[in-house]
């Protein structure tokens, strides 16, 4: 099974892809709340995934990313962005995040894109 | 953390989440007013919880509180990001709160089950226009202008050093259409030209200025994202890169014969580009000094130390009857009728290290369920400054003792009242700037909310630094509305200051927006009451009031005295009785309405026969052959007379079931309690009964 990590600093938004990954035969590795807290998660469970949220507080997404790639080059990160995020997700993207969803997403966007990503 | 949530639906975490962001963001901006100005640090923080709110709400489909959320989310990124001089930080505030207020209306709607669907309109432009004057005040927005109006160019091109070594390699055209919906086009192109790369020397693409020009989303979704590439790569594999492609919906992906398209885009001049840097300006990504990484480390220590979680109110209510039902099961056991008479050595023992840990486990439990008062004393920040507004007087608040800790029911229950409390300070007590100063006080007026610890009771006080209390005023519409229980030259100031307690009394003529619709202070002691509760004034004329409010920590578990009239069992909270005994005949004193008294020590106390109030039958009904119990509430002491005491105890309040409140109107009791012989007891309300 398909372990993700899920790092965003809203419980809702965690609970919402969490139930969306559950419902679909994906493991939840962990949690976190923010990229540090992610990076140190990622360290103790090693994930197949991980889904980033940007805004952050103490650490955002973007250098949680670049934190956990600076750990594993190979780790596939899918950044949770909104709109308004351009700059930063193309950041994240040049600094190896695999792709992006956009909020308010759908289900059916999310188990697509994280599939694609894990086919890799 | 994972199971933290479990058991609970998602409305009620988005619900708890944005209620908790809410109240948050409103104390972060009171704060920031207090202090002048918005701090980098605030707009953050305003900003990152603007987003929350807007993501979430966006995925619960509450549309209208996502787009306001979106539209501050913007105000503040402006304020963030261009750090404007000159705001408007009052005007601001306004704003911010007025949204927020929509939202917590929206909120309450959700919670009750309605549709939310108030409607922000007004609020999203006044935020959209504040920020316009910004933009336009800070005449930042000139660039990003021009840029967006740059022409609609779809010819882009990248030739890294290598342009003219091409031969012997195949050139791929592919045309690439994303699913609908997935937003951010542009960037998903940027997505795969970024990952091609590996794959391919030399890439051109349509439309040219992807990340630039807002238009070139249109394009991508009507004609699609089309790329050259120049690789040795064969078909299969480059097929396969594109397939990979997140939200793919269509490709078409031909091997060109020639480089006759590609002729187009050879310009006398070609801008040379390499793909490792990004075709937009970006604003400097913050590069991590030693510095940074401190704080990381910190954050990192912070987050493995972190040890507090939240959990459902229901959980916690859940425990506290689990809690109460051991304390009784505890009494059930070593108070078991069947053990009478026998010697238990080692059953006393036992059931004495039992008593010890359910008395500790209790605590533990009643610690669980303590909240500082600091939240709802933090409301009234805001009330303040809304009032003190609108009636153009000047006050400041001052809070002291707001650690305090109460059960989290009672706080529910004292909100209210606490508020009405502050209204009718900021309304009634506190003068006008003006009049303040002619009676040589300071222009800003004070309150204080003041709580602490006294005993098993908190006590809050609401203090003014005002005009006090009229006791002519309130004579005189005592008066006029009869409400005298004793003559008017008997009584003490404070029980004069207390007719403001009764029901109906108001002395302001003028009915403002915020208190006195004659609904005044009954009401607050009404509430107070429903806890426990007991509510007393102090006042000195001209120079403030001060209202105390005195709650009890907790409402479940009290100490009692069970005492016994016929049958019947009752409970007395241990902290309101002062002595018993069993009175001397000679003390006794019968005035001539037939009210039975009892001198104690030279002072005389009314006698209270709980057989007649209740109207229970017992054999007991001479004063020596029964005994009194000395009670006090509110520095009012009674006699009450009943059978004979049973014993101390820890009971659990239960409140007395619906169709018994229903169907009669009882007073003076307070609650039920299950005892360990398995009857039941009635708790007194010592302040119903006097």
């Amino acid at each position: 099974m398909t372990k993700v990590l899920i790092v965003d600093d809203a419980a809702f938004m965690r609970m919402t892809i969490k139930a969306m990954l559950q419902k679909n035969g994906f493991e939840i590795a962990g949690e976190a709340e923010n990229g540090s807290d992610g990076l140190k998660k990622y360290r103790e469970c090693h994930p197949d995934i991980v889904t980033m949220d940007i805004t952050m507080p103490e650490m955002d997404g973007l250098q949680g990313l670049r934190e956990i790639k600076k750990f594993d080059p190979n780790a596939k990160v899918v950044m949770v962005s909104a709109m308004g995020q351009e700059k930063m997700v193309m950041e994240a993207i040049m600094s190896g995040a695999k792709t992006f969803i956009v909020k308010p997403f759908k289900e059916e966007h999310v188990i697509e894109t994280l599939k694609k990503i894990v086919a890799i | 953390m994972s199971s933290q949530y479990s058991g609970e639906s998602m409305l009620e975490v988005y619900i708890f989440e944005t209620s908790q962001n809410i109240e948050q963001l409103e104390t972060v901006i009171l704060s920031c007013e207090k202090t002048n100005g918005f701090t980098q640090e605030a707009v953050n923080e305003i900003f990152r919880m603007m987003h929350t709110i807007k993501g979430s709400s966006a995925m619960m489909l509450f549309n209208n509180i996502s787009t306001l959320a979106h539209v501050m989310e913007d105000m503040f990124y402006f304020l963030r990001e261009e750090k404007p001089q000159n705001i408007d930080d009052s005007a601001l505030s306004d704003l911010v709160l007025g949204g927020v207020d929509f939202i917590k209306v929206e909120l309450e709607k959700i919670k009750a089950g309605d549709t939310a669907d108030g409607d922000a309109t007004g609020q999203i432009n006044a935020i959209k226009e504040f920020l316009d004057l910004l933009k336009q005040g800070n005449s930042v927005n000139a660039e990003k202008v021009m840029s967006t109006q740059a022409d609609d160019n779809d010819h882009y091109y990248i030739t890294p050093e290598v342009t003219d070594v091409h031969t012997g390699k195949n050139l791929f055209k592919a045309n690439i259409f994303f699913e609908d919906g997935c937003e951010m086009e542009n960037i998903r192109a940027y997505t795969v030209i970024h990952n091609i790369k590996d794959l391919s020397e030399e890439v051109f693409f349509i439309p040219e200025d992807i990340l630039d020009n807002d238009n070139s989303i249109k394009y991508i979704r009507e004609h699609g994202f089309t790329i050259y590439a120049r690789t040795d790569k064969p078909y299969d594999e480059m097929n396969k890169f594109f397939m990979q492609t997140i939200f793919l919906k269509d490709l078409e992906l031909v091997l060109l014969e020639n480089d006759e398209e590609l002729s187009r885009f050879t310009k006398p001049e070609p801008e040379k580009l390499r793909l490792e840097s990004s075709p937009v300006k970006v604003p400097a990504v913050q590069v991590q000094g030693p510095q940074d990484y401190k704080e990381l480390a910190r954050a990192n220590d912070h987050s493995s130390v972190q040890s507090i979680i939240s959990v459902n109110v229901n959980k916690l209510d859940k425990l506290m009857d689990l809690m109460g039902e051991i304390v009784i099961a505890e009494a059930m056991v070593t108070q078991n009728p069947d053990l009478n008479g026998l010697k238990l050595d080692n059953f006393r023992k036992a059931s004495n290290q039992l008593h010890k840990i359910t008395g500790e486990l209790q605590d533990m439990v009643m610690s669980i369920r303590m909240v500082p008062l600091s939240t709802t004393f933090h409301k009234m920040q805001r009330i303040i400054r809304d009032m003190s507004k609108k009636l153009n007087k000047e006050v400041e608040l001052e809070l002291t003792g707001e650690e305090t800790e109460v059960d989290k029911n009672i706080i529910e229950h004292i909100s209210d009242p606490l508020m009405h409390l502050v209204r009718n300070s900021l309304d009634h007590g506190i003068e006008a700037a003006a009049d303040r100063e002619a009676s040589g006080k300071p222009r800003t007026g004070k309150i204080t909310l003041e709580a602490k610890n006294a005993g098993s009771d908190v006590l809050i006080i609401v203090r003014d630094d005002g005009r006090g209390l009229n006791k002519e005023k309130i004579l005189k519409k005592a008066v006029e509305n009869n409400l005298f229980t004793k003559p008017q030259n008997e009584m003490t100031e404070k029980e004069i200051y207390n007719l403001i307690f009764l029901p109906g009394f108001s002395t302001k003529e003028a009915v403002s927006e915020f208190s006195g619709r004659g609904v005044g202070m009954d009401v607050v002691v009404k509430n107070i009451e429903a806890v426990g509760g007991s509510v007393s004034v102090d006042s000195v004329q001209g120079s403030g009031t001060s209202i105390n409010l005195r709650i009890p920590l907790t409402l479940a578990i009290i100490d009692g005295m069970n005492i016994s009239v016929g049958d019947s069992r009752y409970t007395i909270p241990i902290t309101a009785i002062r002595e018993s005994f069993r009175p001397n005949p000679k003390d006794l004193i019968e005035d001539p309405d037939g009210n039975e008294m009892i001198m104690v020590r030279g002072n005389c106390y009314p006698i209270l026969r709980l057989h007649q109030f209740f109207r229970v039958n017992t054999n007991i009904m001479e004063f020596n052959k029964g005994i009194l119990i000395m009670v006090e509430q509110d520095e009012k002491t009674t006699a009450i007379f009943a059978d004979e005491l049973l014993g101390q105890q820890q009971v659990v309040v239960k409140t007395l079931p619906n169709y018994i409140k229903n169907l009669k109107h009882i007073s003076g009791l307070s609650g039920c309690t299950l005892l360990g012989d398995g009857n039941i007891s009635l708790i007194l309300d010592i302040a119903g009964l006097m």
